[in-house]
């Protein structure tokens, strides 16, 4: 259908719009206009990409002038491949509605890993094998190594496409990850470079977070984006944590030792140079001389986007004398390697400030604050001038080096923490330096100041307020919609009290406890026996879950359970988890039945959805509070509250809800799909914590549902699932929450959807 | 209507059954054992604060829910303080129109007598409440057949009763009770509907096979099969009854169960694919020979040829009008001669489905002015059954 949204024409690829896509769009739709940021919450399952998509794509095609290309992130390959085929459906609704073929370029771009074609090198296992492989076989010297030695293996389909891909532009159309390697099977072209390419004239771009934040990455595959796009971060929920980690490093004793491999090879390796190409080693040299000059006239002129670790002061300055010959760089290394080594050696845990870590640094071994700064930037140049192969085998040396440009750059926003062994095992020596990111609007601040505008939405993201607070930016719009239902279709319960009336609870003091142990078991045992197919149950941490379980085998909870349902159980392990997931689906798929056990924070709780039969309902065992006893938390919270005003109390309860909300948000994946929500611990019957909860599952807690016992929890679910039970037609819910384009532009109904967008 | 169902022939009582844990008076269970009801959110206040309305709704709700289910015609007393608007349509009613209807049908009734039927939010408890009906129960992960197809309807009730007693435990499997019935209904003519209606109380089922592959065989061999859910929406029974063409219904409360039960009465719709439409039909007089004959003798029916069970010899019986083999009940098919063999009330209880009565209208009682319109009206329903009687003695 047909849209209009304050006098923009959006073509709108189904026939039915539910009215808080609607309101989603003329949010969205003042955000560009304001060419300002934006933080919109949405509830999954009401179609947050595909209006997205449809209005940003009229927005380009109104005014090309002002939003030249759309960055979409989202976080895993399958979320991605949706999105494309989303937007595969609204170009086909284009082409018919207009009749003409029109110009649009979509891709999507993923690691190598998954754009590969070669096939010697695709058929490796490992994200890294496949990038080290494919980085022997294209270097550029390889290469030329190839003209005296025509022995050298290259890979045929990235020659072939540097000889002729870059002329051709790649046709218009939607290109999926399927497709591109289809495209570069086709034209004999490497789809991974092809992409990347491409991805300079595409109109739109979906692909990873990681490669427009972790600035490692960003720099070689973003850097060159146009200002006027707008970049949407899907299900950016986590998005300060995954800025954080990208901007971490963490040292322990065989990265150093691997390091010092690394610089002994790079000195093998610049002795032979040095006997036999000299020259070489000497224009590097000269070039260092000259400075970064280039890399500063383009940043001046903006074309690149920023990279936090190359500060724009080091553009300003050429590299220090002291470690401009290859020799000396290599000493520095050193140096500072054998330093790193006697930090480690402590007995008792660290924590110290950046410009501490620079003052004893000095004192110690003599290395300036300058030559640090420059480390990243010299180690490139060398290990380009040395012409080494295989950058993986190098990693260390690499993180070594970011570690030092990084320390000697920001004062403020990194903490260092030595530990000398992990808190579980106090007696095993394992000395960790860890160099964490306490401020997440540092890796992602690059991005907020180049592009014009950043769309940051899930369907959690409650309270809006705090993103802004912490990524430091300031938003034009900030909203929250709830979702339009013709049927309760979600029944979020809060169970405070066993049978026996004792508190459930999660909290440390009666973790062990074994009457909330056994009313835990109770519960699950209860539950498992009224809900139908599959129920996912959400524990705090492995170590919980472990004790839990223990303890349920014992009292033979387990062994009553399995009578109603199997039971399956994530671990750490991915491969087990993904097996315990395929079996379980199985288990739900054939009546058997079955619960999964997992835990908040872990992959099942952020990656999978359980739709309809899959998750009937999920229990939430406690309040997946982050464990607070570590150092790295501490130190991050002392940062929030002394820079950003925010008490450690509320920062960790909004962490721990918005988790308890991605956990709870796993089973209820549209309109159709129905859900028990059961929360049981007392404590989020405070107002503190429901208050924290998105809206469009807070509306549905009434007073009723606080504080229940197991006994009466069963008998609303009972009723729930009978209810929900009952026939559901398309047509019950035109007119509530499912509009054709008539009643869409009826009166009533635009006074109502203005309600439905709840401004933060 | 023809229901082919069918004779006691009560499972081996070989294995020791605890008895269920049931009270002496079932109907008066322990109310704490129960459920929490909430009976104070039926009830709203009007403006004024009184309870009135809202009693007096839920009274007329369930007379007119009665006159539904039972067919009566509301007679206008009942329609007194009526406002035919205000009230929603009983749950469930779907009507056919004008569409050919399978009249003949043989249908399984599966009933889940796993442990879950010792639920208690139906009351007494969910089995005493299900089994109204029912053939194969499904216990212990296996099949047991209680009955076998044959359309008396007092065997039948006389099996259920005592079931009533027998002890729920284990788990049901689906799968084998599907095989179980498949394995009688594919025997079954192509020109009747092979049906199976299974009233399900578990939400799990444990399957010695994959029973998708079940599933396919069902609907080549065009099993209907219908589920009624006592608990909650289970996905393998949506998919079985998506496949088979049967309906899914889960139940809120015991006369929503009841409705739902009703429903299962009227014939479905016959598939187009169905074979023949015109069946020879034959209608056995009841012969008794009488003791004082001289050449009485017992005989055996075709019947216990096969089953061999019950008394084996008889005086009186059903004789096939072309053939003259014996049967000892009705509807059968003949043995010999493969001639469909009823009753003439069999039929007569098949032809209102065929031809449902027209839903009465409703007229306040207001506008009937004086006790001659009453009169009236009865006067033509009087008529109207008494021509019903005649068209069934026309087919007949």
């Amino acid at each position: 259908m047909k849209l209009n949204i304050e006098g923009l024409l959006v073509y709108f690829p189904y026939d039915y719009i539910y009215p808080e896509q609607y309101s989603y769009m003329l949010e969205l739709k003042r955000t560009l206009d304001a060419k300002g940021h934006g933080v919109l919450e949405m509830p999954s399952g009401t179609g947050k990409t595909i209006s997205l998509l449809s209005l940003i794509v009229a927005y380009q095609r109104a005014f090309p002038l002002d939003v030249t290309k759309l960055i979409y992130c989202s976080r895993t390959v399958p979320e991605i491949e949706k999105v494309v085929e989303e937007l595969r459906k609204l170009m086909e609704f284009y082409a018919k509605e207009t009749g003409e073929v029109n110009n649009f370029l979509a891709l999507a771009l993923s690691s190598r890993k998954n754009l590969c074609i070669h096939p010697e090198v695709s058929a490796l296992r490992f994200g890294k094998e496949v990038d080290g492989k494919c980085h022997s076989l294209t270097a550029s010297y390889i290469r030329a190594q190839r003209h005296s030695n025509p022995d050298q293996p290259v890979c045929r389909f990235y020659e072939e496409f540097d000889s002729v891909g870059r002329q051709v532009p790649l046709p218009a159309g939607i290109y999926n990850l399927d497709d591109l390697k289809d495209f570069g099977r086709r034209k004999g072209w490497c789809p991974y470079y092809l992409a990347r390419y491409s991805i300079l004239h595409a109109n739109i771009v979906v692909y990873s977070y990681h490669y427009l934040l972790d600035p490692k990455i960003a720099d070689l595959v973003s850097k060159e984006l146009a200002k006027k796009s707008v970049v949407v971060f899907d299900e950016a929920h986590n998005i300060d944590n995954v800025c954080i980690d990208s901007m971490s490093v963490n040292i322990t004793r065989r990265t150093l030792d691997r390091c010092q491999n690394n610089v002994d090879t790079l000195q093998h390796t610049i002795q032979r140079i040095k006997d036999t190409d000299a020259a070489k080693l000497r224009e590097e040299y000269r070039r260092l001389v000259e400075g970064l000059k280039e890399a500063n006239v383009a940043r001046e002129t903006d074309v690149y986007l920023a990279n936090p670790v190359l500060p724009d002061e080091i553009l300003q300055e050429a590299v220090p004398g002291s470690i401009r010959t290859a020799e000396h760089f290599l000493g520095f290394l050193r140096r500072f390697l054998e330093y790193l080594k006697s930090r480690l050696r402590v007995q008792h845990v660290v924590q110290e400030s950046a410009p501490q870590f620079l003052k004893d640094i000095f004192e110690k071994v003599c290395i300036d604050r300058k030559p640090l700064r420059f480390c990243a930037e010299r180690l490139q140049s060398l290990l380009r001038t040395l012409e080494i192969a295989d950058i993986a085998d190098f990693s260390a040396v690499t993180l070594i080096s970011n570690f030092a440009t990084l320390v000697s750059t920001y004062s403020l926003g990194f903490t260092i923490i030595i530990e000398p062994f992990d808190d579980r095992t106090p007696t095993i020596a394992n000395p960790v330096l860890h160099f964490s990111c306490m401020d997440p609007s540092i890796a992602i601040k690059p991005v907020f100041q180049r592009f014009q505008s950043v769309v940051i939405t899930s369907g959690t993201l409650s309270p809006l307020d705090i993103y802004p607070k912490i990524l430091d930016f300031r938003p034009v719009t900030m909203a929250s919609f709830t979702m339009t239902l013709a049927r309760t279709c979600l029944c979020p319960l809060i169970v405070g009290r066993g049978n026996d009336q004792v508190a459930l609870s999660s909290k440390f003091e009666t973790r062990e406890d074994f009457a909330v142990i056994r009313n835990y078991g109770n519960l699950l045992l209860e539950m498992s026996a009224i809900v139908p197919d599959g129920i996912v149950a959400f524990f705090t941490s492995y170590v919980y879950m472990e004790n839990i379980v223990a303890s349920w085998y014992e009292q033979g909870i387990l062994e009553n359970i399995q009578r109603n349902k199997l039971i399956f159980i994530e671990t750490p392990d991915a491969a087990e988890t993904s097996m315990a997931l395929e079996k379980y689906q199985e288990a739900c798929e054939n009546g058997r039945g079955a619960i999964l056990l997992s835990v908040a924070r872990g992959k099942v709780s952020e990656g999978i959805d359980f739709v309809h039969h899959f998750g009937r309902a999920v229990i939430m065992f406690g309040v997946p509070y982050v464990y607070t006893q570590s150092r790295i938390l501490k130190a991050r919270l002392e940062y929030l509250r002394d820079q950003f005003q925010i008490r450690e109390n509320d920062f960790l309860t909004f962490d721990a809800m918005r988790h308890a909300a991605q956990c709870v948000g796993r089973a209820i994946r549209g309109k159709t799909d129905y859900g028990l929500m059961i929360f049981a611990d007392k404590r989020y019957a405070r107002a503190d914590k429901r208050g924290k909860l998105p809206r469009w599952i807070q509306e549905h807690i009434n007073d009723g549902s606080l504080n229940l016992t197991v006994d009466e929890t069963v008998q609303l679910s009972k009723h729930f699932l009978r209810q929900m039970a009952q026939p559901f037609r398309q047509e019950d819910q035109l007119g509530l929450s499912l509009l054709t384009l008539e009643q869409l532009q009826s009166e009533e109904m635009l006074k109502r959807i203005t309600q439905i967008a709840h401004q933060a | 209507m023809i229901i082919k169902e069918d004779r006691g022939e009560q499972h081996s009582s070989a294995q020791v059954l605890p008895r269920v844990e049931m009270d002496e008076e079932p109907e008066r269970a322990k109310r704490w054992e129960g459920g929490y009801e909430r009976t104070w959110e039926v009830l709203k206040e009007d403006e004024s604060g009184s309870l009135k309305a809202t009693v007096e709704e839920i009274l007329f709700q369930s007379k007119r829910r009665r006159c539904v289910e039972y067919g009566h015609p509301p007679t206008p007393h009942t329609l007194r303080c009526c406002k035919p608007s205000a009230f929603p349509p009983p749950r469930v009613i779907e009507s056919h129109g004008q569409v050919r209807l399978g009249m003949m049908r043989h249908l399984f009734v599966v009933v889940d007598c796993s442990r879950s039927m010792e639920d208690q939010d139906l009351k007494p408890n969910r089995l005493t409440s299900t089994l109204k009906v029912g053939v194969i129960t499904t216990k212990n992960k296996r099949a047991e057949k209680l009955t076998d197809l044959a359309g008396n309807p007092k065997k039948h009730i006389s099996a259920l009763k005592k079931a009533v007693d027998s002890a729920c435990v284990g788990e049901p499997s689906l799968y084998n009770a599907l095989s179980l019935a498949v394995q009688t209904l594919k025997h079954m003519p192509g020109h009747t509907s092979r049906e199976v209606l299974i009233i399900l109380s578990s939400l799990t089922t444990c399957d010695p096979a994959n029973i998708y592959d079940l599933v396919k065989t069902l609907k080549c061999l065009k099993v209907r099969v219908s589920v009624i859910g006592l608990s909650a929406e289970v996905r393998v029974c949506t998919v079985l009854t998506r496949e088979t063409g049967g309906s899914y219904h889960v139940i809120l409360d015991e006369s929503h169960f009841k409705e739902l039960l009703m429903l299962h009465v009227k014939p479905p719709p016959a598939s187009s694919s169905s074979e023949c439409s015109l069946i020879r039909m034959g209608f056995p007089q009841h012969a008794v020979a009488s003791a004082m004959e001289r050449d009485a003798r017992p005989s055996f029916s075709m019947s216990h040829l096969d089953s061999g069970a019950g008394p084996g010899l008889s005086l009186g019986g059903y004789f096939c009008p072309q053939c003259h083999a014996k049967y000892s009940e009705l509807p059968v098919e003949c043995k010999v001669c493969g001639l469909t063999l009823v009753s003439a009330p069999h039929l007569a209880r098949s032809f209102h489905h065929l031809f449902p009565l027209q839903p009465f209208v409703e007229s306040p009682v207001e506008e009937l002015q004086g006790s001659r319109y009453l009169h009236a009206h009865a006067r033509a329903l009087c008529g109207y059954s008494s021509v019903t009687v005649l068209v069934w003695f026309q087919v007949l």
